[in-house]
């Protein structure tokens, strides 16, 4: 009998503890919730969004952004959010729609709720569009095109103007807010990209080698030559014959580059950099890729200032052999 | 009559004819171009009127921007040249088949060459290979898609060499709801532990643990109407409750002879626990418990009490394809029989180590156990006692899934490596040690080849 009660007081308990929990939640915050699926967004997010907003990333910058785990710790996050932002092209198809599924929120749960940003569909030249027929004998192909576009800065305007323009959705009292940081922003950003074009021009036309498709856009904006992979296709990790034939490739075009994101194996690119005397470069491809890489314009800084560098040092080496040679 | 046929069949060849089918494929080019054509005029036009735009605002910002340095004009002047947007490409004829409403549609196979030692080889669950040779453990073919706004539907049909089965075919609520709930609607893997909610090519071994398909049976996918809680605490807690027909796959819950007591349905709960304890490592742990009729009485239950505990470390940074995972579950069922309360117990645990992007291997130990052993008698005189009680053919379906309760005691034990080409195909190779207190201990081998084709799933964590 006394046991009986006892355990009615217990379950009473309980069953108050967590009602009490869910109401608690009620109480509506007067920041925009952001959640972005990688950083780079969730950095301009808050150049656009300053003190009005709440932004998290979902996904590491040191990370790659193609394999991450669907924790359900971020079915939590996506639950409160008032804007999803992602990349969009299938980069974040193996692991973000199960989390938006489980996340109970109409504002992002389809693509055509109101909070549901697909970024992609604010960039205007997206490239390696597939032109022909193709499988999944080509590795592991995106068939809408390449995702990695935000590796190309000039592309930060329209993702910010997009972002501007969901966050003033989502929040009109502070829709000249957004508009302003966003002018802000675009002009800060050209400025940068201005002198990062400077930086670069020296460099025009360099060939170069990296591990997986993911570096199009920067070599495109940069004037690089991407001449091989060292994943044979992608998503398939290099194997030796495939290095093999690069390395002599590389040899005889003389490329001396080898460009790989940190988030990739750095064994086998720089084993290929040292067999051809190239210069190895693990650069971090998005924000947070590097302690210290707190924005989109500390990533890039961070990218043109690793490979200026390093081509300077190279120049400079292949000058003063030269020059060796010639005395 | 014969008239008319003749005029159809005539039509048809018509419209199936070469000349029919050009005319009509080069009128739809024809359209297709001349949209092409006005959609230049009037990207044109729009590119006209940005041009025009954008010289009132050069204009504007020149005007506000007086004060400024020269320097800074330059890079106003760079920024209208940046923003413009090139016209999007014109959509191809791929981007069109995807963007097509079909359902995304999936097929995985699972075919598994296997080498049992003994003649009659013990197999405890359905899509175990079934003998020495080559088996077609399951080909599963999905269709998923959203519904409208409000709804997704996803499902699963499971062929094999017998025939198919609905292994899921269920309405998920996606809209906001009070209690942050959310419905699940239909014939599901019922939340219960976890190794019942991954599908099989998702699972790291070959073969199905002894304490599932002897308590769970292939999988528990009983047809309910579920109900999930994310509960707000500073980790990730979700409760699910589900109550549904026991139209399932194992002795343990049967459809009642009293079948309309809604009390005799199958229900099941489910309390799920994530710790995100560093980026590195995640911890989840569970609590489960179903109950229901077990049909060997017009009132005997059968409960599942489970829990489970699975932990993942993956270091982010430097090692990025590396990690270990540790899954466990443990299960005890208690069933009321007219002649005695059976109470069995099992668990598996496995540990699995991923050493290159597409390598990994590991080693599962499970065991299932009796309080109350069934002899070869009782099972028999049950089997009599049954057909005798009421239904002939319920006997069959009996025989053939198993009986409720256990002989005794087994134990297995399978290491596993596992080589997968690509993340769409994959094979491995498993080795099994049975030993059983009540028969002959069994050696098999397994080389299971996985292919995957059609949408790329999600992982589930």
């Amino acid at each position: 009998m006394k046991r009986h009660t006892i355990l009615k007081r217990l379950t009473l308990y309980t069953a108050l503890i967590i009602f009490s929990v869910f109401f608690i939640n009620g109480e509506a915050g007067a920041k925009v919730n952001v959640v972005t699926s990688v950083p780079d967004f969730a950095s301009i997010a808050r150049e656009i969004g300053g003190d009005k907003v709440d932004v998290i990333s979902l996904a590491k910058g040191y990370q790659d952004p193609h394999f991450v785990d669907a924790k359900p710790i971020y079915i939590t996050k996506l639950n409160r959010a008032d804007l999803l932002i992602y990349n969009g092209l299938d980069l974040e198809l193996g692991w973000l729609p199960l989390l938006v599924t489980g996340a109970r929120n109409s504002r992002i749960s389809t693509l055509n709720a109101e909070g549901n940003v697909d970024a992609s569909v604010f960039i205007t030249n997206i490239l390696d569009l597939p032109t022909g027929p193709i499988d999944r004998s080509m590795g592991d192909v995106h068939p809408r095109g390449n995702p990695h576009y935000m590796l190309d800065p000039r592309n930060g305007i329209p993702v910010a103007k997009g972002i501007a323009e969901k966050l003033s959705e989502a929040d009109p009292e502070n829709a000249s807010y957004y508009e302003a940081n966003y002018e802000s922003f675009a002009r800060l950003l050209n400025m940068k990209i201005k002198e990062w074009d400077e930086e670069l021009a020296p460099y025009k036309g360099t060939e170069m080698v990296s591990y997986h498709k993911n570096l199009e856009y920067l070599s495109e904006w940069a004037g690089f030559k991407e001449i091989g992979f060292i994943e044979p296709k992608p998503g398939i990790p290099p194997t030796p014959s495939h290095v093999a034939e690069l390395i002599k490739k590389m040899k005889s075009m003389d490329v001396k580059l080898v460009i790989v994101s940190n988030y990739y194996p750095q064994k086998t690119p720089s084993i290929i950099a040292e067999q051809t005397g190239a210069v190895f470069l693990s650069i971090p491809t998005q924000v947070g890729g590097q302690d210290g890489i707190d924005t989109y314009f500390d990533l890039f800084d961070a990218i043109v200032g690793e490979i200026t560098g390093a081509l300077k040092d190279q120049k400079g080496a292949a000058n003063h052999s030269a020059s060796g040679t010639d005395g | 009559m014969d008239f008319t046929r003749i005029i159809l069949i005539l039509a048809i060849f018509l419209a199936t004819s070469p000349f029919f089918q050009s005319d009509a494929f080069g009128q739809e080019s024809d359209d297709v171009k001349t949209e092409i054509q006005e959609l230049k005029q009037m990207m044109e036009k729009m590119q006209q009127r940005i041009t025009e735009l954008e010289e009132k605002n050069k204009a504007l910002e020149q005007r506000a921007q007086e004060k400024e340095e020269v320097k800074e004009k330059i890079v106003v002047e760079e920024e209208t040249e940046v923003i413009p947007a090139a016209p999007r490409e014109p959509q191809s004829f791929l981007g069109r088949v995807a963007q097509a409403l079909n359902p995304e549609i999936s097929v995985i196979a699972l075919i598994t060459p296997a080498y049992y030692s003994l003649n009659n080889p013990v197999v405890f669950a359905e899509n175990d290979p079934e003998n020495t040779g080559v088996n077609v453990q399951e080909i599963e073919v999905g269709f998923q898609s959203v519904v409208d706004p409000y709804f997704r539907f996803d499902s699963f049909f499971s062929f094999s060499i017998e025939g198919v089965e609905l292994e899921e075919a269920y309405a998920t609520t996606l809209f906001s709801m009070p209690l942050n709930s959310q419905f699940r609607i239909g014939r599901a893997r019922a939340k219960f532990g976890r190794i019942n909610q991954l599908h099989r090519h998702s699972q790291n071994f070959v073969t199905l643990p002894i304490v599932a398909a002897e308590f769970l049976g292939e999988h528990l996918n009983p047809t309910s109407i579920e109900a999930n809680f994310l509960v707000p605490v500073p980790w990730y807690m979700e409760l699910s409750a589900s109550g549904g027909s026991p139209d399932v796959e194992t002795p343990t819950f049967q459809r009642s002879p009293d079948a309309n007591n809604v009390g005799n349905l199958l229900y099941i709960f489910h309390m799920a626990n994530f710790f995100d304890v560093s980026d590195s490592l995640g911890v989840s742990l569970g609590a489960s418990f179903a109950t229901g009729s077990n049909a060997s009485g017009p009132d005997e239950r059968s409960n599942l009490y489970g829990v489970d505990f699975f932990a993942k470390y993956r270091p982010l940074r430097n090692n990025p394809y590396q990690e270990v995972s540790v899954q466990s579950e443990f299960i005890w069922r208690q069933a009321e029989t007219p002649e005695e309360e059976l109470e069995d117990y099992g668990f598996y645990a496995e540990a699995i180590y991923r050493f290159a992007k597409r390598w990994n291997t590991g080693v599962r130990f499970d065991l299932t156990d009796t309080n109350t052993p069934i002899t070869e008698e009782d099972e028999e005189e049950a089997g009599i006692e049954q057909a005798g009680l009421s239904q002939v053919v319920r006997q069959d379906e009996e025989e053939e899934e198993g009986m409720l309760g256990l002989l005794g005691r087994a134990y297995r034990i399978s290491p596993m490596l596992t080589f997968s080409p690509s993340e769409f195909s994959r094979i491995k190779l498993e080795y099994d040690y049975l030993n059983q207190n009540y028969g002959p201990d069994q050696h098999a081998v397994f080389l299971q080849f996985m292919y995957s084709i059609g949408a790329h799933g999600a992982h589930p964590y």
